[in-house]
């Protein structure tokens, strides 16, 4: 043991590799290129002070923000684009989950469609399904509902069916042992225990939905949007700031209450 | 000797139990749906008329008009999104890494950490499309106003995820640091940051991905990448090009999803499995999502 004089030295530590090295180089290669090509310019930062737009975004005229045409009526139509969305885009998740999770899918073909399908869904960001409906079937909060329902459904059916393939397989194991056929079982087996965890991701979406469906209106999908798109044509960034003060509050209230909805829920 | 048949058997089904209360939990949902779907002027004839309209589009979509959104540029612009997403989440990720470890209840006081966290609220709460509409008349068009919107709003997001992560440590090695008369950065430097690097880093990567797909719509209010070509090729109605343009940004989205998961699952499993194969297996998994 004529080495332990040794182990109060430090251990020498390991040499990078060359290729973590390399690795390295290339993402920093690539970072200053993506800088360049977005014109990184720190100095906004501090020429913001100085710039002149400020003055266009303020005073906020209350007055043209607190009526029932210019605010209301828009926002009514947001949230209603919301919650017929929600509800349509999980109530067909419901079934498309339970094809879609390996525990429950009826069959393989199925199961393979159905996931592909959803998945290239979702790989199409949520204001284009706006853009290509509005194009498709016309301006409007019509549209606009449409498009989200397509986007909860995606959203929907890749969280849900995660849950569904993490229940507990004995219940569905226990039904099919005594005879029972795809659909029962399921519906006995499956669907109870996860039925809370249906509920609440739901109400997750309908969150994402109240922020999404404020913003459709900037590609022509109704709701309170289409205001703001209005007055920033117009360069009338005061009363975009007002809009936006009270959308972000009403919003907020809507999101609390959710949120301990769902706290109480899981 | 006790069996189980002493215990009585129940000869019937247990009584179903009363129904009635649900229906004044469907009773908001019924009001819910009359009310929504009544302010949505959605009358029958829209209803039918919506899927030929929609299959009329779709049926031009077809073949993609690949070649010309390549002449048009639609390449460069795709790659003006990723760029986009790249430099907002390495913006979000430098500024929020410092204010995270302010804003984690275990390692910062009360009066720094709650304006904080109320900042990371905040910003949260302001989609990227809203900040861009402020950001443009201060930058002007253009991929920066993107870039600058997706920074800020990367910021909250990332912000929330890493305290989130700080506060969920083993306290045992900050204290090992105070105990060598490390002050309160050398803690975090050598206690807190070792063990959370790993986490964070790849929600940076899981950011990036979501990333990408708000700097292609940003680009539909002017604010550069790929949305703005979409928007371009849908008002010209030149739908074979806006499909070729849709299916680029599919693939492209599609791809950066596949490496970042990959990556991320390196991250935090480390080096599972060695040989080629299972890697090429999880690969696919991480594409599709189906398991096999």
């Amino acid at each position: 043991m004529n080495d332990s004089t040794k182990t109060s030295e430090r251990p020498v530590k390991p040499k990078p590799r060359a290729r973590s090295f390399l690795i390295a180089l290339v993402l920093l290669v690539l970072t200053f290129w993506a800088a360049v090509k977005v014109s990184f310019d720190l100095s906004t930062f501090w020429e913001v002070w100085s710039n002149p737009i400020w003055s266009k975004f303020w005073p906020i005229p209350w007055d043209w923000v607190f009526t029932k045409e210019n605010t209301f009526d828009p926002l009514i139509e947001t949230l209603q684009i919301a919650v017929a969305s929600t509800l349509l885009g999980c109530l067909v998740a419901l079934p498309v989950s339970f094809a879609m999770s390996s525990l429950t899918t009826p069959n393989k073909v199925v199961y393979f469609i159905s996931k592909t399908i959803m998945n290239l869904v979702r790989a199409v960001p949520d204001l284009f399904w706006a853009k290509l409906l509005v194009t498709a079937i016309g301006i409007g909060a019509f549209a606009g509902a449409w498009s989200l329902s397509i986007f909860s459904l995606a959203v929907m059916v890749k969280l849900f069916s995660e849950t569904v393939d993490a229940a507990d397989p004995r219940p569905l194991e226990a039904a099919r042992s005594s005879g029972a056929r795809h659909l029962p079982a399921v519906k006995t087996g499956v669907f109870p225990t996860v039925f809370p965890s249906y509920v609440a991701y739901s109400l997750y979406i309908f969150e994402l939905n109240i922020r999404a469906s404020v913003v459709l209106g900037l590609v022509g999908a109704g709701g309170v949007g289409r205001v703001i798109e209005t007055q920033r044509q117009f360069f009338r960034f005061d009363r975009i700031l007002g809009l936006l003060i009270i959308i972000f509050g009403i919003v907020w209230v809507i999101e609390q209450i959710s949120v301990s909805l769902r706290k109480r829920l899981v | 000797m006790e069996t189980l048949s002493d215990t009585p058997i129940p000869s019937q089904r247990p009584p179903t139990p009363k129904t009635f209360h649900r229906w004044f939990i469907a009773l908001p949902f019924l009001v819910a749906i009359i009310w929504s779907v009544a302010g949505l002027d959605i009358t029958l004839s829209r209803l039918l008329d919506a899927p030929g309209d929609a299959w009329l589009i779709i049926k031009q979509m077809i073949p993609p008009a690949f070649g010309e959104v390549y002449e048009r540029g639609a390449v460069g612009k795709i790659f003006e999104s990723v760029y986009i997403a790249w430099i907002g989440t390495i913006i979000g990720a430098f500024a929020s890494l410092p204010l995270a470890f302010l804003a984690a209840h275990n390692v910062a006081p009360l009066w720094i950490r709650s304006p904080i966290r109320q900042l990371f609220n905040a910003i949260r709460a302001v989609p990227e499309l809203i900040l861009a509409v402020i950001l443009i008349p201060v930058t002007g068009l253009g991929a920066w106003a993107g870039t600058l919107a997706i920074g800020i709003h990367s910021i909250g997001t990332l912000g929330k995820w890493a305290c989130e992560s700080i506060e969920d440590i083993d306290e045992g090695p900050i204290e090992a640091t105070e105990a060598c008369g490390g002050k309160w950065v050398s803690g975090m430097r050598w206690g807190v940051l070792p063990q959370v690097m790993p986490v964070i880093s790849s929600y940076w990567l899981f950011r990036f991905e979501i990333n990408v797909r708000a700097s292609a719509v940003l680009g539909m209010i002017g604010a550069g990448g790929v949305g703005s070509e979409l928007v371009s090729q849908l008002s010209f109605r030149n739908f074979p090009a806006a499909s070729a343009v849709l299916i680029m940004t599919m693939a492209v989205v599609l791809t950066i999803d596949t490496i970042s998961a990959a990556v991320r699952r390196r991250i935090i499993k480390g080096a599972e499995t060695t040989d080629e194969e299972s890697r090429t297996l999880q690969a696919i998994t991480d594409l599709t999502g189906i398991r096999s």
